[in-house]
This record gives structure tokens, sequence and C-alpha cells, in this order.
């Protein structure tokens, strides 16, 4: 695991974080790592909380609503997985000075399995050490990237039961508490 | 002494052709001469509007200009993007983990594929790239099609998006759990009717005396009363909905004088989009009517260009000569037929397209917008097959009130279909939104009719739509199979 700390301007982690005014704590600026935990920490709590409360309450436990990848035509709830993508698109869409992405190296959509040398690296590092995060620097498209790599936990029963069932899986026996897969953030460090 | 006279002369002719370039540059006029070449398709209507596409600043760099560029296709193309759940989104590739795809299709920029004024190397749908550029990023890794699909194996990648399977962007009828669930369905429905356009039909003509009540109570000059125009409209939605005769030729008046006085003879299109708002906004969005788009560059005033160019308040002398000298604005206002570049009919052209050409204000006779507006200027193989087809026989049983409402299709049944809101049927008056590709179609029409396979098997038999589909397609696309043959009925959505 290779970890080089730099510093973030104070602007990137106030837009990062509330995409507002810098608060006066990051006036001195942050490093990249600690940015991006702040971040995952956001994303994840996010994530836990839709898949928990909404698909796995209304989908599972009470069977009221189904998930689906074509929710609108199914009029079904957004799967997890879709509802991290769009908002992880929405960012894309705002902003170039951080992204990130649900990836894994078991993904059903294969559009998800990792492009980057350094992505197969950390999903590999976070499923063999489960509890730990990865973290590395490594240059895309001509610009240099701090990239963070942080364990996507099977957290609720919706989540298995889909991926092991779904007929794109290319792995049919996650459990709770499983690295699924991995959520990578990006900081460009140039400029 | 001459030598010198003929430099002054040579300068001030030279100065007065730049001085003309100059006007018609950045004034107004006729730009043609500036063209780089010919744009594409339904492009050309807009083409002389420059500033709508190019809006960087003079001396931008040639990436701030590609930029620039891309957001002008999106800020025309954005809505329809979103409606077809485009499935390359530039928001997707602009992940740098997408790094390695940028250098072989770029699919950050709409200009990567498509790009305009190179009519040399444009295909349809303004693909500007090899037909088979899917190519690039879908023939290895993950991502490569033969290995995830064994039955795309043999599969040469110039037939991805030519043979009715796939479209780079609108994918709504064609992905793969929407075929596994509308697969083994007969090609035509039991009770082959349009809901929508049943709900927009079944208004029934008003009674004779309530067509007199209503005449009764109209307010409008002498010289239009009692003449057939308005017994036409008694019978119409207009009457119904108590749209009176001032409400269209006296808009802002209230009282009978306010009418007399403010009476237009002829309103224009404006007066129909205060009230027919999302029809006007459609209308903008196809082909008929793009040059009302917002977004459009408007034509360019000479005053209005002299103040953007610095010069507050130019002497009025001065712009009637710009005036005179530049002639018509550029682009025109609207369209006309005679710019067209679809085949129309020879008594076609020279008319404007704005509403009354379709409709009859007084008329109200939607059955001459449905068909016959079409065909009085449309000339094409496939309107020209209409008549007689078994669609046009349907629409035929149907306004001789021997088929059930609904069951005609008509040329809108297909290019302007109808959607339901609260009980109120609209017409989308963008004649191209279930046109290129023409599986757009395939689920706001055919498929209120006609099962999936059918729509796609026809759809994808070019001479039977030219024809006007008199028979039954003379292929079978292998998709819906395909589909069927991976997984059974699925309920969780599969890899897109």
């Amino acid at each position: 695991m290779s970890a080089k700390f730099g510093k973030i301007k104070a602007g990137i982690a106030a837009g990062a974080i509330a995409l507002g005014t810098a608060p006066a704590a990051f006036a001195e600026g942050m490093e990249y790592q600690t940015v991006t935990d702040l971040l995952h920490l956001v994303m994840s709590s996010d994530r836990t909380v839709y898949t928990r409360m909404i698909v796995n309450r209304l989908a599972v436990q009470e069977g009221v609503i189904k998930a689906s990848e074509h929710f609108e035509d199914e009029k079904a709830l957004v799967l997890p997985a879709q509802m991290f993508r769009f908002g992880a698109e929405m960012v894309a869409e705002e902003t170039d000075e951080f992204s990130y992405s649900l990836l894994s190296l078991w993904p059903i959509n294969k559009q998800n399995a990792p492009t980057t040398p350094l992505e197969t690296e950390g999903l590999e590092y976070i499923a063999a050490n489960p509890g730990e995060n990865f973290y590395g620097e490594e240059e895309l498209g001509g610009t240099t990237y701090f990239t963070a790599v942080y364990p996507d936990i099977a957290v609720a029963e919706a989540c298995w039961s889909c991926h092991n069932n779904h007929k794109d899986t290319p792995k049919t026996d996650f459990e709770a508490g499983d690295v699924m897969g991995g959520v990578v953030i990006r900081i460009p460090m140039d400029g | 002494m001459r030598v010198r006279y003929l430099w002054f002369l040579w300068i001030a002719f030279s100065l007065l052709l730049a001085g003309g370039a100059f006007a018609r540059l950045y004034l107004g006029g006729d730009r043609t001469t500036f063209l780089p070449g010919n744009t594409s398709g339904v492009h050309h209507q807009i083409e002389l509007a420059c500033e709508t596409c190019h809006t960087s600043d003079d001396f931008e760099n040639q990436a701030a200009i590609r930029k620039d560029i891309n957001k002008t296709c999106v800020t025309c193309h954005k809505e329809e993007l979103k409606a077809a759940n485009d499935s390359h989104p530039i928001k997707k590739f602009k992940n740098p983990r997408m790094a390695d795809y940028w250098d072989r299709v770029d699919a950050r920029f709409c200009t990567s594929c498509h790009s305009e004024h190179q009519p040399e190397i444009t295909l349809a749908g303004l693909v500007t790239l090899p037909g088979d550029f899917c190519v690039a990023c879908h023939s290895q890794g993950d991502q490569d099609v033969r290995v995830n699909r064994p039955t795309h194996a043999g599969l040469e990648f110039d037939t991805c998006a030519s043979a009715g399977c796939h479209n780079f962007h609108d994918n709504r009828a064609l992905y793969e759990d929407f075929l596994v669930k509308h697969s083994g369905q007969e090609w035509l429905k039991q009770e082959p009717i349009h809901p929508v356009a049943l709900l927009a039909r079944e208004r029934a003509r008003p009674a004779e005396d309530e067509i007199a009540n209503y005449l009764a109570s109209l307010v409008a000059p002498e010289t239009a009363v009692g003449t057939i125009a308005d017994e036409h409209w008694a019978a119409s939605a207009h009457a119904a909905a108590d749209v009176g005769c001032g409400g269209c030729h006296a808009p802002k008046a209230e009282t009978e004088s306010e009418i007399e006085a403010a009476w237009i003879d002829a309103p224009g299109e404006e007066v129909c989009a205060s009230c027919h708002k999302s029809e006007a906004k459609t209308f903008a969005l196809g082909r008929h009517g793009m040059r009302r788009h917002p977004d459009i560059a408007k034509p360019r005033a000479a005053k209005r260009m002299l103040k953007n160019l610095g010069w507050k308040d130019p002497p009025e002398v001065v712009i009637a000569s710009i005036e005179n000298y530049l002639a018509e604005p550029s682009p025109a206002p609207m369209m006309s037929t005679t710019e067209a570049r679809v085949p129309l009919l020879p008594e076609a052209h020279g008319q404007d397209v704005t509403c009354n050409t379709c409709h009859k204000p007084h008329e109200q006779d939607l059955t001459f917008a449905a068909v016959g507006a079409c065909l009085s200027c449309h000339a094409d193989d496939h309107s020209l097959a209409y008549k007689g087809s078994p669609h046009h026989t349907l629409w035929e049983a149907e306004t001789a009130g021997l088929g059930p409402l609904g069951s005609g299709v008509t040329c809108a049944t297909c290019h302007m279909p109808q959607s339901e809101r609260k009980g109120v049927a609209t017409t989308n008056h963008n004649q191209n939104d279930t046109l290129r590709p023409n599986e757009k179609m395939i689920r706001p029409v055919c498929m209120e009719c006609h099962s999936l396979e059918f729509s796609i098997d026809a759809l994808a038999d070019a001479d039977l739509v030219q024809r006007n589909f008199p028979g039954t397609p003379d292929r079978h696309i292998e998709s819906i199979d395909w589909a069927v043959s991976r997984v059974e009925q699925s309920d969780q959505g599969s890899n897109q």
C-alpha cells in the first residue's frame, strides 16, 4: 500500500464536502487522505441507509415493492448500486475536482470492473485485508490522481441475495459482512 | 503621382471589400460564403446562425473551443437524450478511470462522433466515424461482447448499430430485459386501438342548437360574422372551451368595443402558442419549427449587432444603409418549404411553416392536420405510399364510422404521437421525436398495436418502410431470440 499525502486546497475540500463556503477548519488545507476519508464516510453512510432502510426494508423484509435496474419501466425502487452511480454522475457533471465510483472484481455490470492497474491492485488489497483501505497515486489522461479505495461491505440481505442470484454475476457465494467491491475516490493532484 | 493615386485606390477598394465581409460576418445578411463545408441533415436550417454553436471568444484555444461547441449540442439535445435514458451519457465518461477509452472514442465530447461541416464522411445520424466504431471499446477486456455474449461471437462490428439491434444512445426498446419481457407475442394485438387517439377522437360534434346558442353569444366585427368560418368554429374544441373570436383576433381585449378596436384579421402563431405551450415547445424541437427554438441564435438586426460590437447609439442612416446593403436577415426567422431538402410536391413550395400551415384555424378539422396537411407537402416514397396502405385503410374505416375510434393510423399517429396527461391528450409536435433511429418509434407508437418482435423486424426492413408497410417484413432480427436463449424471464435486471 502506498500513501503519499499531499495538501489539498481549502476550496477543493469545501466544494467536496459542503459544495459551498469553506469552513474555517479547512483554511490551512487538508491531506488528500483526510478528504477522501471524509467523502467516503458521507458516501458509505448514505449508501448504507438507502440499502437498509429503503431497499432491504421495503423489497426484502416487507415485500411491498421490488427493486429493479429498470426502475422506471418496472415502477420499482432504484438499486443501491444505481443510487450510488447516479450520485457519482451528478457530481461528475458539476465538478472535476474529485470523482468516485463503485467497482468490483466480481461486477454484475461489466462496466464496473476495474479499468486501471491501481484499481485492480486496490480492490485486491481490500478484499485480502478486511477492514483496511488502500491509498495510492496514478496518472490517467496526463493528470496525476490521489486514489483511495474503500471496501464496500454486504450490509443487508438485499445485497447478497441479489448478487448471488443474478444471471450475470461471476460470484454466487457472498455472505453478510463480505467485501463485495470497493468505492474508488480520486482527487487530481496537479494544480 | 499616378502611382500614388493607384495605391490610394487600391487601399480604399481593399477596405471596402473588408468592410463588406466584416458586415456580413458580424452585422447581418447571408453568410453562406463563410461556411467551411455544408452542414448535415436538419442543421442546414441553422447553419447561418453561426453563433448558435460557435460561442467561443475570438482567438480562444482549441480545447476551450471544443468544450464550448459541445456545450451547445447538449443545449438543444439534452431533453431527448434524457428521455432516451442515454446508454452512453457524457457524465459516464468524465470519470478519469475512463481515460484509456478517451484515446479510442472520446465520448466526453459529442463532436468525437458527430463532426459538422464534413458531408463527405457523414453517415446516417450525423455520425462521422466509420460504421464499426463500437469495435473501439467493445472488442477487448471486460467489455468484449464476443466473450460476454456467445451469440455475438461471429458478428462483425459494422452490424451492431445497423441491423436493428443496438443504438449508441437510445435503447429503450432494445435492452435485453425488455426484449425478454415482450417475447413470444402475437404480431398484432386482439384489439389494436391507440388509447390516447381514442381519447382525442371521442368528442362528438355538438347539437345544432348548442352551436346556434354559441354563435349568438359571439362578439366580433360585423365583417367577421355570418361567414362559414364561424359555423365550423362553433363545433370546434376551441368553442367547447369557450374561446370566442376575440380570444385570438383581439387577445388582450375584453369588452365588445375593445375587441372591435383591437381586431387583427390574421393573428400570428404567437397567439396559438400563448395557450398551446406544450405544442409550441415541441414544435420548436422538430424540423418544422426548429428555427424558433429559444437557443438558436436569432436573425441579426443591424442595430443590435452594432451595439454588440460596442457602438451604443448608431445613427439611423448607418443602420438603414447597412440593412439596405445586407438585405435579408440571416437566418430567416422561420422555415420555408422552399428550403426543404426532403422531396416535396411542386405546389407545396414557397410556404412558411406555421401553425396555420397544418391547422385551419376556423375549421378545427384535426383529420386534415393528421393526414391531409402532411400529404399536401411531402412527396417521398413513404408518404406517397400511405394512401392505400393497411394503416390508411384503417383510418378510412374509422372516419367513415365503420371502424372503432382510435383504430385508424394516420401520419400523425406515428410521427406526432399523442400522450395522455390528466385525461387530456397532448400531441407531440416534434415530428422527429420518433425517428432517427426509427427504433425510437417502437415503444410510443408501434407497440400500441404490434408486438415488439414484429415492430423490430418491420422497422429494420427499409423497403417495407419505404412502401408504407403493405405486407410483412422480409427479415427477422434475432435479438429477442438471443436474449431469451440467455435467460428465462428475469425480474432482476441484467447487464446493459
